[in-house]
């Protein structure tokens, strides 16, 4: 192990994060939006998420076949991890004012709304910019800002992102239905990009004093992601096909039924991967046939598709554990599929502190993943799990806004402030103790 | 009131594409130009999307291959090669120089460490502790430039039990460690065996998402980095491990399990949290149907003449609506009722029914899915500078996805798609290590570069 993350988990709260110093404001619902400010939050930015009093995230009310966590959509919890919770509504002009009040004194401002709502709210880039030219703004949605898509004001959502990019069309088995993935990626990875973008202006930023305004549109991001597919339909005048688990470019590479009704993954492309796998199987003089002498020569079809049957075919005969560690042995790359199950119970995870358990004051104990990034002088850490809406609104106005008791009391007359609805997932949990978790006491 | 609405969301658009049009991308500064980064990515697409990320904006992105090149170039459906190079790494050459290095001699990492002297950034990919036992580990190199951030991308990371593993990282590989592929795949339908329906299984995605997901991370953590050693002067390691980063996707699997002991299953074209939400067959493929409010469900009931006969005036709330037999029960009855149209039919039935029908505005979402071939004809795509074909001198004119965010001062660009095995060796080592080319013929002929 490298001396730099020696004792990384127990020293990780005597480092600071590397994000230390910026402000975000999120008016962001669903998971595009929301993912996005979340590691930032992860790597210690202090994010303000702004939701629309009282019902906030439509988030709040996702569930997997009817399960809440404490009447909190797990989803939610996921999504929002280390921010600051605020209510207040964008739609008065009151509230527009308290928003260029904040956005005067932040670094980062991110969007998801449809095109041109920003400016009808009067909290458009060029009204922030006016009060703040060092301002990042990020505006993300199904189809950016302009073109005929936007044009038409068209809705969007992950598994519409999934249909129109083509990544559900070559993700199925061949001559089977496209196939939808289970998790929401258009929207997560999408997210994810959207960050690369605002902290590389960030680094312009710092260079030059500059601000700048982008768009991320959910399908665009993961057409980024697709790789071999463009230039093979331009140079082949062919269409991308789906072909199951078998890595197209890659070869072996694909996941095997083995003995035991499970399922084991493997890949051997480099001669030496390719050779250890022949010898695992019992069959060194593979690595010699002339049909798999090299990766290009395997790649083609026909020998590929040889060379997988004979894997398949031995794969059955072990079980999913068994070839996992014949992979070890040998030096290829192999592991039986994980689950959940796994994903909780795994000593690895642990150890790493990527899987962890959260301490938070108003939702007790709970596993979560950490940031999958190591930072070995500034560590990521999740601290706190997600809170009602408008929690923190008083702690937020008096913080960085200076506004005493009175005056916010007569925000929340004007209805610019406000709190949760009585309602699963805009509520307190119902097991709260009415103070766990507040900041500001009063 | 609603033409002025129409003037306005025009004027809206006109005044974002005159900032931001990717077509005058090359007109404007580049966020990442004053950086240096060396990618050893070696088997791994995951590294080599994380040094695309940020050669598009812009960083001097130094490629440092075994001479020969590294594997990676061969990746390609077929083995189809254009001008030798794979048709995957077309995607993700960009921008690049390409130096080959031979790290398995002396001399080769005496060489690497007088380019990290000079570096920003270092991201590397080799099987965990590779780096040290050649004495070019981030604690060496730590010690030669303080402030470079060196970013290892690899299948279990730099420590934890597992991380001893010398095996490369795979996306196929991860995508299986992650805990998505388990959950996602058509359902087996009850008894049947996997032998007799070998597509009902467990299923990755087709791109290598795990890998693009690692590369991204990565990069983030990168630039956070960049940000903290803006601010300190001091660089760090970051440890990435690629299965990892992409089960952080997952957003609700590892809770579900730890309180409720519940194993996220294969739910084939539906959602386990969401309805309406999923994939329909139609006449000629298929479509995804969403609407997340009830109005927009009982809009699409509606849209089928099924409104009277599934009682849809009398639904109050959606809830019951995602509970796993309920979604089965109705997905069996929409099946056979979207299979009546073809996917343009019933796109445009949304649109007619947003005009005239009976909870007009509101309809459903309705999408084609299309294979990729019809998204990289998609005119909308193409305006926004996605498809732009890149002119490159030696590979010509390629096709590769750009774009992906549009930016008023510092958009990311592809300015070249790939480059030869070794093609800037002359270039780079003048430029880094003064040598000329009496130095690089010697190097080469002792099989150091």
């Amino acid at each position: 192990m490298p001396e730099a993350f020696k004792d990384y988990v127990k020293n990780k709260f005597r480092k600071p994060a590397p994000l230390k110093g910026l402000r975000v404001l999120e008016v962001c619902t669903l998971l595009f939006g929301p993912a996005g400010p979340s590691f930032l939050a992860e790597m210690g930015a202090e994010v303000i998420k702004i939701e629309l009093p009282p019902l906030g995230d439509v988030t709040r009310s996702l569930n997997p076949f009817g399960w809440f966590y404490k009447e909190q959509g797990p989803a939610f919890m996921h999504i929002n991890p280390n921010k600051y919770y605020m209510a207040l509504d964008l739609h008065i002009d009151l509230g527009q004012q308290i928003f260029k009040e904040l956005a005067a004194k932040s670094d980062i401002v991110e969007f998801n709304l449809r095109p041109g709502v920003t400016s009808r709210w009067n909290v458009g880039y060029d009204e922030i910019r006016e009060v703040n030219p060092r301002i990042i703004y990020i505006e993300k949605n199904g189809f950016g800002q302009w073109g005929r898509y936007a044009a038409e004001n068209r809705p969007s959502n992950d598994g519409a992102a999934q249909a129109l990019a083509g990544y559900a069309w070559i993700s199925s088995f061949p001559n089977r239905p496209p196939l939808k993935q289970s998790v929401w990626v258009c929207d997560v990875f999408g997210a994810l990009m959207g960050e690369v973008a605002v902290l590389s202006a960030l680094h312009h930023r710092n260079k030059t004093g500059k601000g700048q305004y982008l768009e991320m549109s959910q399908s665009e991001n993961i057409m980024r992601a697709m790789g071999w597919v463009w230039p093979y339909q331009q140079l082949t005048g062919k269409g991308a096909e789906p072909a199951g688990n078998r890595d197209q470019c890659i070869c072996p590479a694909d996941t095997f039924l083995c003995k035991d009704d499970k399922f084991a993954a493997l890949a051997a492309p480099a001669p030496d991967e390719f050779r250890g796998l022949c010898t695992a199987m019992g069959k060194p003089v593979l690595a010699d046939d002339a049909r798999f002498a090299d990766h290009t020569t395997r790649l083609q079809d026909e020998n590929a598709f040889a060379i997988l049957k004979i894997i398949a075919d031995w794969a059955r005969t072990k079980t999913a554990d068994e070839i996992e560690t014949l992979g070890k042995e040998h030096g290829f790359a192999a592991t039986r599929l994980h689950n959940a199950r796994d994903e909780n119970e795994d000593p690895h995870r642990r150890e790493r502190d990527f899987v962890k358990e959260i301490d938070d004051p108003m939702y007790g104990k709970y596993v979560e993943h950490e940031l999958p990034v190591m930072m070995s002088k500034t560590p990521p850490k999740i601290k706190w799990t997600v809170r009602p809406v408008g929690f923190d609104n008083e702690f937020i106005m008096a913080k960085i806004l200076g506004k005493t008791q009175s005056e916010i009391n007569e925000l929340y007359r004007y209805g610019v402030l406000g709190k949760w609805k009585d309602m699963q997932g805009r509520r307190p949990p119902p097991d709260w103790d009415q103070k766990s978790g507040v900041i500001l006491r009063r | 009131m609603k033409e002025l609405e129409k003037t306005k969301q025009t004027e809206w658009a006109e005044r974002i594409r005159s900032l931001d049009d990717p077509a005058t991308a090359s007109k404007k500064p580049e966020a990442l130009d004053d950086l240096v980064v060396l990618d050893l990515s070696s088997r791994s697409m995951a590294g080599c999307f994380c040094s695309s990320l940020l050669a598009e904006l812009g960083a001097e992105t130094i490629r440092i291959e075994p001479p020969g090149g590294d594997i990676v170039r061969t990746y390609s459906p077929n083995g189809i090669m254009h001008k030798e190079t794979g048709l995957a790494y077309l995607q993700e050459g960009r921008n690049k120089y390409h130096v080959t290095l031979n790290l398995e001699t002396e001399e080769g990492r005496e060489m690497l460490k007088s380019l990290a002297g000079q570096a920003d950034i270092l991201i590397e990919t080799y099987p965990a502790g590779t780096m040290d036992v050649w004495g070019i580990g981030y604690d060496e190199l730590c010690k030669i430039n303080p402030r470079l951030i060196f970013a290892s991308l690899t299948a279990f990371g730099q420590f934890g039990p597992e991380s001893g593993r010398s095996q490369y990282d795979y996306d196929n590989v991860s995508q299986a460690r992650s805990g998505i592929q388990y959950a996602t795949g058509e359902i087996l339908p009850e008894g049947k065996t996997f032998d007799e329906m070998p597509h009902a299984v467990p299923t990755k995605a087709g791109p290598w998402i795990a890998w693009a997901t690692s590369g991204a991370f990565a990069a983030v953590g990168i630039l956070a980095a960049l940000f903290h050693r803006t601010m300190t002067g001091e660089g760090q390691a970051i440890d990435v491990a690629t299965p990892e980063a992409y089960e952080r996707f997952n957003d609700y699997g590892l809770h579900w399990y730890g309180d409720q002991g519940v194993i996220n299953e294969r739910f084939g074209n539906l959602d386990a949290c969401l309805w309406l939400y999923g994939f329909y067959p139609t006449q000629d493929g298929g479509v995804f149907l969403g609407g997340l409010r009830l109005e927009m469900w009982k809009a699409l009931v509606d849209m089928l003449g099924k409104w009277d006969e599934w009682g849809a005036d009398e639904w109050t709330t959606l809830a019951p609506f995602t509970k796993k037999d309920w979604q089965l029960k109705y997905q069996a009855m929409i099946n056979p009722l979207t299979s009546q149209y073809t996917s343009e039919e019933l796109t445009a039935k949304s649109i007619d029914y947003a005009k005239s029908g009976r909870l007009a505005p509101i309809t459903p979402v309705v999408a084609e899915i299309v294979p990729p071939s019809k998204t990289m004809q998609d005119e909308n795509w193409q305006e926004r500078g996605i498809f732009t074909p890149v002119q490159d001198p030696i590979y010509g004119s390629i096709v590769c996805a750009q774009a992906q965010w549009k930016a008023t001062e510092t958009p990311p660009r592809t300015k070249w798609v790939c480059r030869p095995v070794g093609y800037d060796n002359g270039f780079v080592y003048l430029k880094y290590l003064g040598y000329g080319p009496v130095r690089l013929k010697e190097l080469d002929e002792k099989g150091v570069i």
